[in-house]
């Protein structure tokens, strides 16, 4: 393993790093101004990938309620668009089994 | 049935089929096997796909309610052995602080070996390093903290959404460049509950129903715990506690959610 030197960050969420990494403090998503959130009761499971295939990175966001997906087109410059719910065949995506 | 892996196949067109059960090469739907006394066991928190053996097929490492790991063994095009292996280290199952294992899998410290990843229900991220070596099967050690979760603390009964600074509980992650710097950032997904005067009280108003509520509740919570109690002191105990939790939404609005939260790394 890669050794560094053990490092630790106070963060306003606490005492944040532990380990070979350094990070900036925690910076909650914005889309479209707005906060990136989930409906009740959370569990917001967050996912990086190019869903549309532009070429860039979208940022998609799983839910607990539905088990429905949100996806954050993403604008190029750190902006990401109003989020819109996955579909499958032309509905609102739902994983069954997430009650 | 909660604990089956769903799958959203995409199509040519980009757009994606409705999600279906993931079976194995036996034909039955792929979960975890487990004794009927360790039910939450089978409940998958998280598939990740990740050739884990390095055989070039894909491979499912998968979390569970409890905080431990399986790897299904994949066998080319999305075909999975029924039986997993649950992932150990030391011959114990490899287990997160806290319950419901995340697992994410990447070369997190660049030495050509893929790390594990998870979040918890306690929050923060943890990792299990593997030692292995590149090309050689995965030798991981047990977890430690990479971001410690956030200290709970008694005003967290009242959390207001100003006052959130980082993830809260049951944190879920996904790890990538995010901004192209050649280093890993974190996202992390969470649960919390922030709240709000109901009812159209103003803050003051509140501030002292919540007081008052707090040293009623204090009260019962000490005679609910108390050893010297007879049982039907106890019960009685129970019954005022849930009905004073239950008196919270005359002035408390409680809405539970998630935000994304992004850790760019140094």
């Amino acid at each position: 393993m890669r050794m560094l030197l053990l490092s630790t960050l106070l963060v306003g969420c606490g005492l944040a790093v532990a380990g070979a990494a350094e990070f900036e403090p925690p910076v909650r998503l914005k889309a479209d101004g707005v906060s990136v959130r989930v409906e009740s009761p959370g569990y917001a499971a967050p996912c990086w990938a190019d869903v549309d295939g532009d070429g860039k990175k979208d940022l998609l966001v799983g839910q607990f309620s539905g088990g429905k997906i949100q996806v954050y087109k993403n604008l190029g410059d750190g902006k990401l668009a109003a989020g819109q719910w996955l579909k499958a065949e032309g509905a609102v995506a739902e994983v069954p089994g997430v009650w | 049935m909660a604990g089956l892996f769903q799958v959203l196949r995409g199509q040519a067109d980009g757009t994606f089929k409705k999600a279906e059960a993931l079976e194995g090469t036996d034909g039955e739907p792929l979960i975890i096997p487990v004794e009927k006394e360790n039910w939450v066991d089978n409940i998958c928190t998280r598939p990740f796909a990740v050739d884990w053996d390095g055989d070039e097929h894909l491979d499912l490492v998968v979390g569970n309610f409890t905080g431990t790991f399986f790897l299904f063994k994949g066998e080319g095009k999305g075909k999975f052995l029924p039986e997993p292996q649950q992932i150990k280290v030391d011959d114990q199952p490899l287990t997160i602080k806290g319950h419901h294992s995340d697992p994410f899998v990447i070369d997190w410290d660049g030495d050509g070996d893929l790390d594990l990843l998870s979040g918890s229900s306690e929050g923060g991220l943890q990792i299990a390093e593997n030692h292995a070596g590149a090309g050689k099967s995965p030798e991981l050690v047990a977890f430690k903290s990479l971001i410690e979760p956030r200290q709970q603390s008694a005003s967290d009964e009242t959390l207001r959404d100003e006052d959130l600074t980082g993830p809260s509980s049951s944190t879920r992650i996904w790890i990538d460049d995010m901004n192209s710097d050649g280093k890993l950032d974190v996202f992390v997904g969470d649960l919390v509950t922030l709240v709000a005067p109901a009812g159209g009280l103003t803050e003051k108003e509140f501030k002292a129903k919540y007081d008052e509520w707090q040293v009623t509740f204090a009260k019962v919570v000490k005679e609910m715990n108390s050893p010297s109690g007879d049982e039907k002191t106890q019960i009685e105990a129970r019954q005022r506690f849930q009905k004073l939790y239950s008196q919270r939404s005359e002035f408390m609005k409680e809405d539970r959610t998630g935000f994304v939260w992004l850790y760019l790394q140094k």
